[in-house]
């Protein structure tokens, strides 16, 4: 009994320090980086031309290569912490990673959760599907089955835009959501419009097409809440790299078009 | 530490969560129904059918038991659809669920068969009964009630393993809640809801199984 009590004790004490540990870690994120010589940043790798993995199954894509430059601008080694898409935030608030880096689309809802930076590139949602299946603005979805991945932006905009009667479904996955379309399980997907793009490319005996773009939106990235110093630090290197063209330059190389004129946050 | 829990978020949406409940009840249900009719067949022709039926009957089970269930999700849902064979997300949920459960209910209800003496085969034989009917018969109420209790486990876990149809947008309890988390962020109080909800489930069947095995087994005895 008295070994059982003391266990106990013990047990209570290391989590009391834990707690006051990570508490004291969150305050000066940036000072624990520098001093650890290491940053976390998410890899989301099924998200392409954002997040993939290369022919080495190593991730790579516009947004890695964004963390690869930051942790290299900063002087520190880089751990990649892999996520899906509806891990991004949790990843975060959950302390698994420092930046999420993973083409995380800058809403309102959003920030209610995690703070974001200014935004280092932009991307367009589209509906996606097959030249046979007729959609030419919103008001054609009435009817159709609409595949879209959960914890996207997509997944907060189509439905706004969606006449009654259209039947969404959720995957998990935007590998599972394209997968979805390709076996004729859905008549469309949302997503992004590269994504769309390099669907269409990769399966040509499909017909994959843009049918109508629902918004475009500005992607950051995000830290958890109260990791001020953290946040200024990306701030200031998000607006060093788009004065010098290092942003446009990845963002290029990885989505084949000209990056936008990026406001700041 | 400084998390601030809201539940008030999720027990808004408590009728979406309390309907994804619901579907996960009716998918288990129905694919352990159907899956202890499979597992009763097979587990017959694999004690008492045919040879190559018997091999048959073999590969299903170790081709199932041996292979992760995610896996014969997708062949299922994203596959068969090029072979002309198409399923809604929940159809392809319960087949895939049925198919699985079946092969690990067909090892289950052969060892309760195996358990049986075999004077008792024999006497069905003395009698002039056939094969199947001695199975039917003499064979298979001693041998569920043997290895009820292991069924009733495999049910829970086929109970649990429901959450992973998720991943082929059914809209059962996981699903519900990854898309909870995903608009509220609420993640810790979500899954803790959802959690509640599967162990207010698992042990609720518990009871009931408890409760079929003494009505059928107990009770319809003493008559």
């Amino acid at each position: 009994m008295q070994v059982t009590v003391r266990h106990l004790a013990a047990a209570c004490a290391a989590l009391f320090a834990v707690a006051i540990g990570s508490q004291a870690a969150d305050a000066q994120a940036l000072d624990r980086i520098l001093k650890d010589k290491k940053i976390r940043i998410t890899a989301e790798v099924t998200s392409p031309p954002f997040g993939i993995l290369d022919k080495d199954n190593k991730p790579t894509g516009s947004e890695v290569e964004t963390a690869r430059q930051l942790a290299k601008d900063l002087g520190v080694e880089l751990e990649l912490v892999q996520v899906t898409g509806p891990q991004r935030i949790p990843a975060l608030l959950s302390d698994r990673a420092d930046l999420a880096i993973s083409s995380l689309s800058i809403t309102t809802d959003r920030a209610k959760t995690v703070w974001f930076s200014s935004p280092h590139g932009a991307l367009s949602i589209v509906i996606g599907g097959g030249k046979n299946v007729n959609i030419k603005s919103a008001a054609d979805l009435a009817g159709k089955k609409i595949g879209m991945t959960r914890a996207t932006l997509e997944e907060q905009v189509v439905p706004k835009v969606a006449p009654p009667g259209t039947n969404i479904v959720f995957f998990d996955e935007h590998s599972a959501t394209q997968q979805a379309l390709l076996s004729g399980q859905v008549d469309a997907i949302g997503g992004a419009a590269f994504l769309i793009n390099e669907l269409g490319k990769r399966n040509p005996d499909k017909g994959i097409e843009t049918k109508f773009t629902v918004v475009t939106a500005f992607y950051g990235i995000a830290v958890k809440p109260g990791n001020f110093d953290l946040l200024q630090w990306v701030n200031t290197w998000v607006f060093v790299n788009k004065q010098n063209g290092v942003l446009a330059k990845i963002y290029k190389e990885h989505t084949g078009v000209d990056l936008v004129d990026l406001p700041n946050l | 530490m400084t998390y601030v829990f809201q539940f008030g978020i999720v027990f808004d949406q408590l009728p979406l969560l309390l309907e994804g409940a619901l579907l996960t009840i009716r998918l288990a249900a129905t694919a352990m129904v159907f899956g202890l009719a499979v597992a009763v067949m097979c587990a017959y022709l694999r004690t008492s059918g045919p040879k190559p039926v018997r091999v048959l009957v073999a590969a299903y089970v170790e081709g199932i038991r041996n292979t992760p269930f995610l896996v014969q999700l997708y062949i299922i849902y994203f596959s068969l659809p090029a072979l002309g064979i198409r399923f809604e997300a929940n159809q392809a949920a319960v087949v895939a669920m049925v198919v699985s459960f079946g092969a690990y209910a067909t090892e289950i209800v052969r060892a309760g068969v195996q358990s049986v003496p075999v004077g008792q085969v024999e006497v069905g034989l003395a009698l002039g009964l056939k094969r199947f009917q001695i199975y039917r018969l003499i064979v298979l109420f001693p041998a569920l009630k043997a290895v009820f209790p292991a069924l009733a486990s495999q049910f829970i876990l086929l109970l649990l393993g429901s959450s992973v149809v998720s991943a082929i947008s059914a809209n059962e309890l996981t699903a519900v809640a990854n898309s909870l988390q995903s608009t509220t962020f609420r993640a810790f109080e979500v899954y803790i809801v959802a959690t509640v909800m599967y162990l207010t489930i698992a042990v609720a069947f518990r009871g009931f199984f408890a409760a079929l095995y003494w009505i059928v087994f107990v009770r319809g005895r003493e008559r």
